[in-house]
């Protein structure tokens, strides 16, 4: 996170644009990063809208058609093209009210996954929305998307579920194993963001050395200058974690994403997936 | 997962209208290259079947539609009539094996020895020899003929003025159909041309005997159906790409050939290939996903299921209307226009191609004939850049020989004769570090000359031999590739 360079902010033409907006905003604003606004144009080079069903070919058939296709997209991209830009202007002065903040935007043809995956290089962290034009709409889908680029881009991922509330305490998700002890010492790296208390809730199967696990992370977390709270909270970790966030309020949940490998979520299902479907708050998801 | 929805499902009311449009297309299409053949319409049109389903799965290039063609049609004429239709299915078998083959060991990179110049000689070639097959049915027949084949073009072309909704070949078929049953016109029909499908095909183990003799009666055809197959298809997969500003798989594409005419071959079909007209017509359509291909053939089977009787009563001057439809269609007809505003050698190659494959029927070897002469014309323009001037030094007992440029087998002549062998001197010096030595007999000639100055007592002597002849190594690739590009500046 240290290393990189932007908060990468991918939007859409949908309501979420805003929120994710504004909590990518105040991403760069506590980082001190400058922010970048992505808007994404699938060109959706596979389908056709041709309503000539004549299925007569003339002299030049081929060069007509060619000449015809080229034209067409060429109008057709340059509407998206302009009205992408109005959009984004939009946003970006929406963000552009702290003037400290500085906004760039940027619009690319290509897909969701292989346009996040090729901007990976220069990305601190990602935002982007639950929920949205692009992303899927059911429920079933929700996870799934942020699956696929968290198992692609190995960033932390910021998922915004609704109007921006800015985060006053966040809640990490804990298990002392890699890919969360990972995050404890993520956030301990960026003691910028040590105004925000930590909640670092331990769950999952009973564990003999809970407290072990739980006093180190406390102690990471404290060197960084961080106000920290540790509990332990054996049980069903989607049912734990949503409670814990319940009662402390915390408005921001962190969580080490994906450790299980692609087949083995198959199988078993991805507690990942049943985090962010359970719960509302934003979401900071860490695969590294 | 993503891939699969994109190539099937992501336009699925377009490519099945697109593939119904192609369906219709095909149809007459499949009969008039089965008559092409010599062989019953039902062996075209069980192949186009066969090869449009399975192509949809194995083939590079979403989109593009294969079928029986006539370029393949043309080349199997001779087989069917000495040997018979049961060799036709092996060799079609064969075909499928050898383009198998073809496709993994990525023959088709050769494809970018094939000049712009030879394609569209290609594309003409394959345009003629499609309305020259269609002239049995328009010499020596009743004058009816004459009228509906002009009707039918009349109606093919004229109805898209009004509507574009239905397919206007349809529509002409239709309607001529129609008048030839109502009015009682004694002409021929598609029902006389030989057997129509009534079932859907079934598996068909060629009975033949498993010899070397069989296999030297089919291999010959089997290379060239397997050669022209793959030009054809690559061809139109290229355009195809063109048109829709996409990329495709093109080994795929050789191996989804070959399997398609494998399974061709053991249906009772015919070998076949892409076709470029009914591509565009699919593209123009709407049609952009393999859904369009698959639907191409289930349709064509399913119509010709349920108007098995209708089809037979087609009268063959409105299959001849769609043929000369996609001949025309195909035609590059800006070749014509380009004749003399492009340079001779490419318009002298593009001729050629056509020239020779309309008189041998065979479009292998017009593309052979244009890819050797496109290599010609390259070898004789690169051969003319090679200058030698010289200097006369130390009070005229010293003549400096500088080369520049390229010596090949193309211009080593001029390289010999470039020297003054009768000049009474007493040393020579050839200064060739700034000069590219290609091959063999660029050596060879700098030996000559070496001898001939020797010959006359003078003393010769060779400078940068090693750099003008670095350029002789076969496999640049072995070497860094900026040195490879460092060869070709002056050192």
């Amino acid at each position: 996170m240290l290393k990189s360079r932007k908060i990468l902010a991918c939007v859409d033409q949908s309501p979420y644009a805003d929120y994710v907006a504004d909590y990518a905003a105040w991403a760069a604003r506590k980082l001190v990063l400058p922010l970048e606004l992505l808007h994404i144009i699938d060109r959706h080079q596979e389908i056709s809208a041709s309503t000539d069903h004549s299925g007569a070919i003339g002299v030049d058939a081929q060069e007509n058609l060619l000449n015809q296709l080229t034209e067409e997209e060429g109008t057709r991209a340059r509407q998206v093209r302009d009205r992408g830009r109005v959009f984004l202007n939009s946003l970006r002065q929406r963000c552009e009210v702290d003037e400290t903040l500085s906004v760039d935007t940027r619009q690319r043809y290509g897909q969701l996954l292989s346009t996040l995956e090729e901007q990976q290089q220069d990305v601190a962290l990602y935002v982007l929305g639950r929920r949205g034009e692009s992303a899927a709409h059911t429920r079933r889908d929700l996870g799934r998307h942020v699956e696929m680029i968290s198992r692609q881009v190995r960033r932390p991922i910021l998922t915004v579920a609704g109007e921006f509330i800015e985060p006053r305490s966040a809640l990490i998700a804990y298990d002392g194993k890699r890919m969360t002890r990972r995050c404890v010492e993520l956030i301990a790296q960026n003691p910028k963001l040590n105004d925000i208390p930590v909640h670092v809730i331990m769950s999952g199967k009973r564990a003999t050395d809970a407290d072990r696990h739980l006093q180190w992370a406390k102690d990471t977390l404290n060197t960084a200058g961080f106000t920290v709270e540790t509990a332990y909270a054996p049980g069903d970790p989607e049912q734990e974690i949503t409670r814990a966030i319940g009662e402390r309020q915390a408005d921001l949940l962190v969580m080490g994403a994906y450790s299980r490998s692609p087949l083995r979520s198959l199988i078993l299902g991805s507690r990942t997936n049943d985090l962010l479907r359970a719960s509302q708050v934003p979401t900071v998801t860490i695969h590294l | 997962m993503n891939t699969i929805r994109q190539e099937w499902f992501s336009n699925i009311r377009s490519d099945l209208l697109a593939g119904l449009v192609v369906a219709l297309a095909l149809i007459p299409e499949a009969i008039a290259f089965s008559i092409i053949a010599g062989v019953d319409p039902k062996v075209g049109l069980y192949a186009s079947f066969c090869i449009a389903v399975v192509i949809a799965f194995t083939g590079g290039r979403p989109g593009m539609i294969s079928a029986a063609t006539g370029a393949m049609a043309l080349l199997m004429v001779t087989l069917v009539k000495d040997h018979g239709l049961e060799y036709l299915f092996a060799a079609t078998v064969l075909t499928g094996v050898l383009q198998i083959i073809a496709g993994w060991i990525r023959l088709g990179e050769l494809m970018r020895f094939v000049s712009r110049s030879v394609v569209t000689g290609f594309v003409n070639a394959l345009a003629i020899l499609i309305l020259m097959a269609q002239l049995p049915e328009l010499i020596d027949v009743p004058w009816p003929v004459y009228v509906m084949t002009a009707a039918g073009l009349g109606i093919i072309y004229g109805l898209p003025l009004l509507t574009k909704a239905v397919p206007s070949p349809l529509i002409a078929i239709i309607i001529l159909t129609v008048i030839s049953v109502v009015v009682g016109i004694d002409i021929r029909t598609v029902g006389d041309m030989g057997d129509l499908p009534t079932t859907p095909p079934v598996l068909l183990i060629p009975n033949l005997p498993l010899t070397l003799e069989t296999l030297s009666i089919i291999f010959p055809y089997s290379l060239t159906l397997m050669v022209v197959g793959l030009l054809e298809s690559l061809m139109t997969a290229t355009i195809v790409d063109d048109l829709t500003d996409t990329n495709s798989d093109k080994s795929r594409e050789c191996i989804g050939q070959g399997v398609a005419n494998i399974a061709s071959g053991f249906m009772g079909g015919m070998a076949g290939c892409a076709m470029i007209g009914q591509s565009v017509i699919n593209i123009k359509s709407g049609g952009r996903g393999r859904l369009s291909t698959l639907s191409a053939g289930v349709f064509l089977l399913a119509l010709l299921m349920f108007l098995g009787d209708w089809v037979s009563r087609i009268p063959m001057a409105a299959l001849v209307a769609v043929m000369i439809m996609v001949s025309v269609g195909t035609f590059n007809w800006d070749s014509i226009r380009n004749l003399r505003s492009h340079p001779t050698s490419s318009s002298m190659v593009m001729v050629v191609t056509v020239i020779v494959t309309v008189s041998t029927h065979d479009l292998a070897q017009g593309v052979l004939s244009g890819v050797l002469l496109s290599g010609f014309f390259f070898a004789h323009k690169v051969g003319r850049i090679l200058s030698i001037s010289s200097r006369s030094e130390d009070e005229g007992r010293i003549r400096n020989y500088i080369v520049l440029g390229q010596v090949f087998f193309a211009s080593a002549d001029r390289f010999v004769q470039s020297f003054d062998f009768q000049e009474v001197i007493e040393t020579v010096r050839i200064d060739v570090s700034r000069a590219h030595f290609w091959d063999i007999t660029a050596v060879s000639a700098l030996d000559k000359v070496v001898m001939k100055f020797r010959r006359e007592g003078t003393e010769v002597e060779v400078l940068g031999l090693n750099e003008a002849s670095a350029t002789m190594v076969d496999r640049f690739a072995l070497h860094d590739k900026d040195e490879a590009a460092d060869l070709l500046l002056p050192h």
